[in-house]
Order: C-alpha cells, then sequence, then structure tokens
C-alpha cells in the first residue's frame, strides 16, 4: 500500500529550476549586504538592526556551513553512513589553505598565481586552485578513511568515524613536532591566509560583497552536485543502501564502490568548506577542529531534513545563526527590554537539546523533509490510520 | 512566488539607488562614543571575562560615564560560542567586522586570548576610517608585538601603523624572570616542560634562552623543553628518566588545566619533594584552589605576570578600585586580569578624552598615553613604548606554602 504512494520522483521532477530561485535569493542578499549595507542614507536604525541580528560576516559563515552540511548530507542523508567524524575534512581543507595559501613554509617561497608580491616567502598558490587542491585531497582521505569501514554498519560505522574525527584534529593539534616537522604551528595556528583575487584585485577584510558571491558559488556547486548525482545512477544507488544494503546488493549495487563514492564526494565538500573558511577567519587554527562541530553539523543535517538538499541549507542556516548570533542578539534585545541580565547565549545548549528532543518526538524527518524519508518514517502512521477507517491522504 | 521576490528586489534596486543620489553623508563627531569588550563570555573563561566586564562598568560609573567632552557607553561583545565551548575563531573574525562596521564604536578592550587578538588587530588595522584601537589586558604571546615567529609581528599590521597595545607583559618577560630568579637561587640546571600549547610553549622557550644565557645547564632537549601529554595517565616515564638527569630544578610551561595536577604528583613522586628538586611555573598554574590544595604543590614556586591583586600598591587608586568592586558586586574581582580589563579601559578613555572623536585621532592619541601609579587601578604607570608594551614589566614570585600563595619577591624587567 505505501509503494503505491511513492512517486517516482527521481524521474519526472525537472530539476533545473532551484537555480532560478536559489539566484534570486543570492541576488537578494548581495544587494542587501554590498549596497545597502553601505548606503549612507540608510537609518541607523536599521544598519543596527542588520548588524546586530545578521551581520555579514555571519552571512558568509553561515554559507561556510552550508557547504559542509551539504557534503555530509551526502553521506548521511543520500548513502546512510553515520559520520561522527566529519569535522576531519574541515580540517584537512583548512590546513591545505593554511599550506599553499600562507607564509607558513617560510623556508620555501613558491609562487603559483597568488596574491602576494612576488617576493614573500612561503608557497603561495591561487586560491582557486588551492579549492580545487583542498577538495581532491579531502576526497583522497575521504575514500581512504571510507575504505575500513565498508564491512561494518550503523553503531560500528559511526565509532570508527568517531576515532578518525578525533585522530586527524589530534595530528594537527600536535602538529608542531610530527616526526621532527612542522606541519601545522600547533595551537598556534596558521595565522593569516593570502586574499582571494578575482581577476582585478585581490579581496580585502571588508569585500563581504564579494565573499557572499563566492561562498554562494561555491554552495551553488554543491547543491548541483548533490541534486545531480541524486538523480543518477550512484543516487539511486546510495537511496538503496540506505534504505537496505543486503537488498541493494542482491540487486546488484557495488557496496564498496557506492560507499567509497560517497565519502569521496563528501569530503570533496569538506575541502571546499575547509579552504572558503580559512579565508574567511584568515587563519587556521586546530582548537577548531573538535567533536562538539562534527556533532553541530550532523545535527544542521538532522534537523534540517536528511537528504533533503533545500532542508540541510535551512538547517544550517538556522543553527550556525544561533550559535553566532540569533540567541545573543535576541538576548541583548529582551535585557534591554525587561531590565534583566540573563545570559541567553550560556542557553544555546539547553536549547539545543530541547529542539532536538521535541524534532525527534513530532517531526523525525527534520523541518524540509525528504519525501522518501517521510514516507519510510511515517509508515506506520499511516497504518494506524487505514486501521481506524480513514482514508490515507 | 519567485517572480514576485524578483519584483521587490528590482524596486528596492531601485529606490536604493535614487536614495543613494539623494542623500548626502553629512557628519560631525557625536557627542556620544561606545567602547567594547571583547571576551569570551561562555566556556572555562566565562567567569574570568563577567568579572571582567564588571569592573569595566564601575570604572565607566566612577568616571560618570565621561571622558572630556564625550559621553561614553559601553558594549559586550562575546567571542566564544556554545558550540565550541571556548573562544571561536568565526566569532573572532565576525566581531573584528562589527567593531569596524558599527558606526559609533571607536575603541575595543580585548581580547583575553591571544589567538583571537590575532585574528581582530589586522581587521581593525586595515578600518578604513582608522585604524581602530584595541587595548588588551591579558593577551600575553610576544608574536603580537615583538619579533617572535617568522612573520611576526609585521603580519599582523598589514598598513604598517600599531594599533594594538597591552596592559600586561609578555610571556617572554615572565620567563627571564623566572630563570633570573631560579640563578638568584643558585640553581645550576634545569629541566624544562611545556604543555605543546601557543601559552606554554611561549613562556618555556623564554625560559630556556634566558637560563643559558645565564649560565645555567638546561639539560632538556629544543628550545622550548620537553612537551608533555595531557591525555597521559601519569608521568611515570618522564620523570624517571628527569630524575637519572639529576636536573637542580624542573621547570614547567604551562597551564593547570591540562592535567598539571598529575604532574605535580608525579613529580613529587619520583623526583623527590620541592625543597629537594626545585620546581617552577608560570601564572598557567597561579589561581587554581585545586592546584593549591595538593600536598605535592607545597614549595614551588610561581611566577605572575603583573601584580597579583594582594600585591597591588596601597593607598591609590588601585586600593580604592578593589573597595569599590568590593562594595558594589559584594564580591572581589575573580583574578587581577579582571582589574587589567579597568586599567585598559582607563588608557582607552584617556586617550578619547583628549581626541576630537574620530577613531584615527584616538589612534594618534594613544602614543601620548600615560596614567600615573597613582591613579592606575593596578597601581603601576600606564606607559607603552613604541611596539604596543606596557613599560612597567612586573612579574611576581609566589612560593605556595599552607595552601596559599604567598609574596617572594618582585622582579621589575628593564
Amino acid at each position: 500500500m505505501s509503494t503505491a504512494l511513492v512517486k517516482p520522483q527521481n524521474v519526472t521532477r525537472s530539476n533545473r529550476k532551484w537555480i532560478i530561485g536559489y539566484s534570486i535569493a543570492g541576488a537578494f542578499l548581495y544587494f542587501v549586504y554590498q549596497f545597502l549595507l553601505n548606503w549612507e542614507g540608510l537609518p541607523l536604525g536599521i544598519y543596527d538592526a542588520i548588524n546586530r541580528w545578521m551581520p555579514p560576516a555571519a552571512v558568509n559563515e553561515s554559507l561556510v556551513y552550508v557547504i559542509m552540511a551539504l557534503g555530509l548530507n551526502i553521506v548521511v542523508g543520500y548513502a546512510g553512513l553515520l559520520d561522527l567524524g566529519y569535522v576531519a575534512f574541515w580540517a584537512i581543507g583548512g590546513y591545505c589553505a593554511g599550506w599553499f595559501m600562507s607564509e607558513f613554509f617560510y623556508f620555501l617561497k613558491i609562487h603559483f598565481f597568488g596574491a602576494v608580491p612576488a617576493e614573500a616567502p612561503g608557497i603561495h598558490i591561487n586560491f582557486w586552485l588551492v579549492l580545487i587542491i583542498g577538495g581532491f585531497v579531502c576526497a583522497f582521505f575521504g575514500a581512504l578513511i571510507g575504505a575500513p569501514t565498508l564491512r561494518l554498519k550503523s553503531d560500528y560505522l559511526a565509532l570508527v568515524t568517531l576515532g578518525f574525527g578525533e585522530i586527524i584534529p589530534q595530528i594537527f593539534f600536535n602538529g608542531e613536532n610530527f616526526f621532527g616537522f612542522n606541519i601545522s604551528n600547533g595551537t598556534k595556528g596558521i595565522v593569516q591566509v593570502d586574499p582571494i583575487p578575482v581577476g582585478f584585485k585581490d579581496l580585502g577584510p571588508f569585500d563581504f560583497g564579494w565573499k557572499l558571491l563566492i561562498f554562494l558559488f561555491l554552495a551553488a556547486v554543491m547543491v548541483f552536485i548533490s541534486l545531480r548525482l541524486r538523480r543518477g545512477r550512484l543516487g539511486r544507488a546510495w537511496l538503496a543502501i540506505r534504505e537496505d544494503e543486503l537488498a541493494a546488493s542482491m540487486m546488484g549495487v557495488p557496496l564498496m564502490r557506492t560507499k567509497l563514492l560517497s565519502y569521496a564526494v563528501g569530503a570533496f565538500a569538506g575541502g571546499l568548506g575547509g579552504v572558503a573558511f580559512a579565508t574567511h577567519v584568515n587563519g587556521v587554527y586546530a582548537e577548531r577542529f573538535n567533536f562538539a562541530i562534527s556533532i553541530f553539523l550532523l545535527a544542521m543535517v538532522v534537523l534540517g531534513g536528511m537528504g533533503n538538499v533545500w532542508g540541510v541549507i535551512l538547517g544550517a542556516f538556522v543553527l550556525s545563526w544561533v550559535n553566532g548570533n540569533g540567541l545573543s542578539a535576541f538576548g541583548a534585545l529582551y535585557n534591554e527590554r525587561f531590565g534583566t541580565e540573563i545570559d541567553f547565549a550560556s542557553f544555546t545548549f539547553l536549547l539545543f537539546g530541547l529542539v532536538l528532543i521535541l524534532m525527534m518526538l513530532f517531526r523525525r524527518e527534520g523541518l524540509l523533509p525528504e519525501s522518501r524519508l517521510k514516507l519510510v518514517l511515517h509508515e506506520g502512521d499511516i497504518d494506524e490510520r487505514e486501521a481506524s477507517g480513514k482514508k490515507a491522504r | 512566488m519567485k517572480y514576485k521576490s524578483a519584483k521587490i528586489a528590482i524596486v528596492a534596486i531601485a529606490t536604493a539607488a535614487l536614495g543613494l543620489g539623494l542623500v548626502s553623508s553629512a557628519q560631525s563627531a557625536p557627542k556620544t562614543l561606545w567602547i567594547s569588550s571583547d571576551l569570551p563570555k561562555q566556556g572555562g573563561s566565562a567567569d574570568q571575562s563577567a568579572s571582567t566586564n564588571k569592573a569595566i562598568r564601575l570604572l565607566l560609573k566612577q568616571m560618570g560615564n565621561k571622558a572630556g567632552p564625550y559621553t561614553i557607553k559601553f558594549r559586550e561583545y562575546d567571542n566564544s560560542t556554545a558550540a565550541k565551548g571556548s573562544w571561536d575563531d568565526a566569532q573572532c573574525a565576525k566581531n573584528a567586522q562589527a567593531h569596524v562596521a558599527s558606526r559609533d564604536e571607536v575603541a575595543v578592550m580585548g581580547t583575553y586570548n591571544s589567538g583571537c587578538a590575532k585574528i581582530i588587530v589586522p581587521i581593525l588595522n586595515q578600518d578604513p576610517k582608522g585604524p581602530m584601537i584595541m587595548v588588551s589586558n591579558a593577551n600575553t604571546n610576544p608574536g603580537l608585538t615583538k619579533n617572535w615567529d617568522p612573520g611576526e609581528p609585521g603580519k599582523y599590521y598589514p598598513t604598517g601603523f600599531r594599533n594594538y597595545w597591552r596592559v600586561v607583559t609578555t610571556d617572554d618577560n615572565q620567563g627571564n624572570a623566572a630563570a633570573a630568579f631560579a640563578n638568584s637561587l643558585g640553581v645550576k640546571s634545569v629541566y624544562v616542560l611545556n604543555d605543546r600549547q601557543t601559552y606554554g610553549q611561549g613562556v618555556a622557550r623564554a625560559f630556556t634562552a634566558a637560563a643559558k644565557k645565564l649560565g645555567i645547564n638546561v639539560l632538556s632537549p629544543g628550545d622550548a623543553g620537553e612537551g608533555w601529554d595531557e591525555k597521559a595517565p601519569n608521568y611515570e616515564a618522564l620523570f624517571v628518566k628527569i630524575g637519572a638527569l639529576k636536573p637542580e630544578m624542573v621547570y614547567v610551561g604551562g597551564i593547570f588545566d591540562l592535567n598539571g595536577g598529575q604532574l605535580v604528583k608525579d613529580k613529587v613522586k619520583f623526583l623527590g619533594d620541592n625543597t629537594k628538586v626545585k620546581f617552577m611555573m608560570p601564572d598557567g598554574f597561579t589561581g587554581y584552589p585545586d592546584f593549591l590544595a595538593l600536598p605535592e604543590a607545597a614549595g614551588a614556586y610561581l611566577s605572575f605576570t603583573g601584580l597579583s591583586i594582594d600585591q597591588f600598591p596601597k593607598g591609590g587608586a588601585a586600593e580604592q578600585f578593589q573597595k569599590a568592586y568590593l562594595k558594589e558586586y559584594k564580591e572581589p574581582p575573580t583574578s587581577s586580569f579582571s582589574v587589567y580589563g579597568a586599567a585598559a579601559t582607563q588608557v582607552i578613555l584617556d586617550a578619547i578624552a583628549r581626541s576630537n572623536g574620530t577613531r584615527k585621532d584616538i589612534f594618534l592619541k594613544m602614543k601620548t598615553v600615560d596614567i600615573p601609579a597613582k591613579k592606575s587601578t593596578v597601581g603601576t604607570r600606564l606607559k607603552f613604548d613604541d611596539n604596543g608594551d606596557i613599560l612597567s614589566k612586573d612579574i611576581t614570585i609566589l612560593i605556595v606554602k599552607d595552601k596559599t600563595e604567598t609574596f617572594v619577591k618582585k622582579i621589575t624587567i628593564k
């Protein structure tokens, strides 16, 4: 009975329309942050409100989270492989930027279309190339990490990914003396990453508009990859594995290759996001890459709607906003109005916990659920309704 | 729906373009200026930051919220997030942008963590209306102001202007003072340990260099000694190895939080008590009741950047400020860093009072700040060198006696 409800959505729905909507949303953001906010005539009230509730740097940061969450969504949402160590890819991507776009290797002098004067020491490769390098290095490590987990399922798989998620950041954390080499500068981090060149100029710290466009573009690349792959043979194979691994392998889905590819593609996004984030904060700090961030990314995917690209984007925006600005801005407003001194930001985790509990009780499929997953999760509900004599939808 | 939003966007763009042409930017120096603090308000440093903000508010209240002709208002920024549980690099970048973007803010008091300062300072430095100034109450990493790692400190000041000051001395001075103190005790050989973190390594490195210069035999390898693993269950192997070298002193560069308790216990267990093989650590070990409660801590020497609260000179503004704090909030400041926060604010207000109210002029006036010891909330003269480091470089040496930190001597670095 429930099978009859499943529309063959992957085949019929056109997948191009999103580009229009996405471009409009992007253009709106660009307009607000590039023109409206820089406009001298903007009333101070609105100016302050935007800067308090959603400053330009927060939008860019959220977009980095979107890129990461979309990558994790491929592993967790599409292929159903629970990954608790995704922050490792963020770290690898970040350090790719640190290595190839800074003065970190000050004893070398390698320049390749970098955005710094030719006499600067260190390795300076063009941002766009480093993006690709970061992506592929991460994809390689994704496959490498994926390999030993192929024979594992559910909890055991999650534990192994958790292990990797701990090991790789620890290597960077203690990387000041890695068999005699300094690979990460330890907790001091690598500070000052080269600016992003956009042809006629190099982006300075206040060129939000440009960075916004670049991050929007990178997120769009990930949306495109996600949507296209999902429609294709590989995506359908991922979904098949997610739903029933045994059945999928019986039907001829090559488990090993399919799983490894999901790790590799997911990690690729981690590389893109890692490099983008390094340029966003102008540095790479080992302390960022901890377990809590992996969980935070996973929460974005789960909250938004596992498997649904738009849901994941929403989840990433909402959670990074609450974590970064929303709650403290709300707190400031509340304290101002009611004359209290409540530290709202310190309740972030309480809020996250409550939201997760409520979501699991009432909307397990996420804010914007994937239709397929919704059907699976609500299979029981339909039966009950049918049993009570009501029509199913 | 999509078309609707497109329409709205077009209308909005058109309106904005019209407005852009009509409105001219007429600005005069506002009478009210904002200053801000940028501190980690969540995680382990939360109490410390809250106390610092309180100290700043108290100072402003004492001054009637005035600096020269200007009314001063104060805004708190948080550079930590719940997801990280400590200072957050993304949050630092965001705050830095917010400081610059804010139309009424003229100066920043902060940060607590040197890593965060390394993100914020370059952005404030490139402020088109600035550079915007930042004065820290707690950054002790030397690289922010002097030659330290390759590229430091120049890379934090892209425009070449030095827009950063701090009211505490740097880790290297602490290492130097500790080495001088060890020398005065007659120590001939020392083994140095570090916690592998920025701060611990910095102190250990400075101590090692200074000790070598003074002719003390440094038995540990490397320029910052040997790193200890904070996750180790015990340090038997480490101290048995050290014991074989028979050092007269063990110097620990690091913070107590990183399994320092176990380290202290195992030091005494395998090398003997602290009178036999002397034991010394920097201010990463001060202010921890858990450390002082350890029987093994007895006899250990501690150094402290600046002055500890009970060592602030009596009779001047410093003593008054502490009394006022106690009266206002019914509790003493959590540590001297909060009072240094007030001192940093004093410095900022002094520059503002003499300026024309613009960021650029405040920056220029910072160079001539000179607050005498009697008026300073920390009881030492607040004057800076060209790097932005404070001139009064006081290091306090303490000893753990009867489970309290007891004053031994004050070392002033030249």
